[in-house]
């Protein structure tokens, strides 16, 4: 029992150094002041990594039940939705296209 | 009248209650940051112009309170460890062990509540700073984006050490009664609070360092 305590609180550990370090990247990064897209890009995949590692190991979801999977899955899926729609009814303003007539012609 | 499914699992789905309950309650709070967030990238994306966060918003402070609040999670999962494999114990009435675990447990249970005070107190001196330099939220898209996000996430902070301080002190008798119950708790609150560790995950790239 207490080995399995002594392994767990050693993952603890390790998931908190790669945190240390993934916080350490995103800062540095920052310093290098990169274009935007690639600056957004690498932030945020530094930012899904470490939320990833909290998820995971903090709030024990590797190995948890369908039944938490499942809705977090739903959630993940609508939010995307919910940018998504907001990019199709504001895109042409964003970007510059012309699409803003297509349902009417 | 005894709330059912606190230690047992409901046999549908596996889960106790709170376990289900707080995951679902955090899928209704990524919906409320996912807005707010959304909003910031169209109102971004669309602007002609956007001030350049670095130079109004302090990199190294907000860095601090990064390492601060993981390091309140880590001592807020350790305060899980330190009940969990010490059921049995209390169960049989081994008070050593009931007693030295709970010791434990409102260690780090503490530390975790020093974490968050020193994030509030960081975040105090951040606002008092913009303040004092006539940067309120209505000056501009940036600053009321910056407000609304890092203010609805501290009010998140504030609540989450209201419980975590009841589970430290008054709560934690439960411990000695009901050892499964309390530690099922604890785990609970823990899930809550990485949740609030995993906003600010991404308030600091987005609101400091893009």
């Amino acid at each position: 029992m207490a080995h399995d305590v002594a392994t767990q609180v050693r993952g603890y550990m390790l998931v908190f150094g790669a945190l240390l370090v993934l916080t350490l990247a995103t800062v540095g990064m920052s310093y290098l002041r990169l274009p935007e897209t690639p600056a957004i890009v690498i932030g945020l995949g530094i930012a899904l990594t470490k939320a990833s590692l909290v998820a995971m190991y903090f709030m024990h979801l590797k190995g948890e039940k369908p039944m938490v999977y499942w809705p977090l899955g739903l959630t993940a899926f609508l939010f995307i939705g919910l940018l998504v729609s907001v990019l199709l009814a504001e895109g042409d303003h964003l970007f510059g296209t012309q699409f803003g007539d297509a349902f009417t012609r | 009248m005894e709330i059912p499914y606190t230690t047992d699992v409901r046999p549908d789905t596996g889960l106790t209650n709170p376990k289900l309950g707080i995951w679902l309650f955090l899928a209704s709070e990524v919906m409320l940051f996912g807005s707010l967030f959304s909003s910031y990238a169209l109102l971004r994306s669309g602007a002609p112009t956007w001030p350049v966060q670095h130079e109004i918003l302090s990199v190294p402070l907000a860095a601090l309170n990064t390492v601060v609040l993981i390091a309140s999670s880590v001592t807020m999962v350790m305060a899980w460890a330190s009940l969990a494999p010490h059921i049995a114990a209390v169960r049989s009435g081994n008070r050593d062990e009931e007693a030295r675990s709970l010791g434990r447990y409102r260690l780090f249970m503490g530390l975790t509540l020093l974490g968050g005070a020193i994030f509030l107190v960081v975040k105090t001196i951040e606002y008092s700073d913009k303040f004092s330099h006539h940067l309120y939220p209505a000056t501009n898209n940036f600053l009321g984006l910056y407000f609304t996000l890092t203010g609805l996430h501290a009010v998140h902070v504030i609540v989450g050490m209201i419980v975590n301080a009841y589970l430290w002190g008054p709560g934690a008798r439960m411990w000695h009664r009901e050892p499964e119950r309390f530690t099922n708790r604890i785990e609970v609150a823990g899930i809550y609070w990485h949740f609030v560790d995993v906003v600010w995950i991404f308030l600091f790239p987005v609101l400091y360092l893009l």
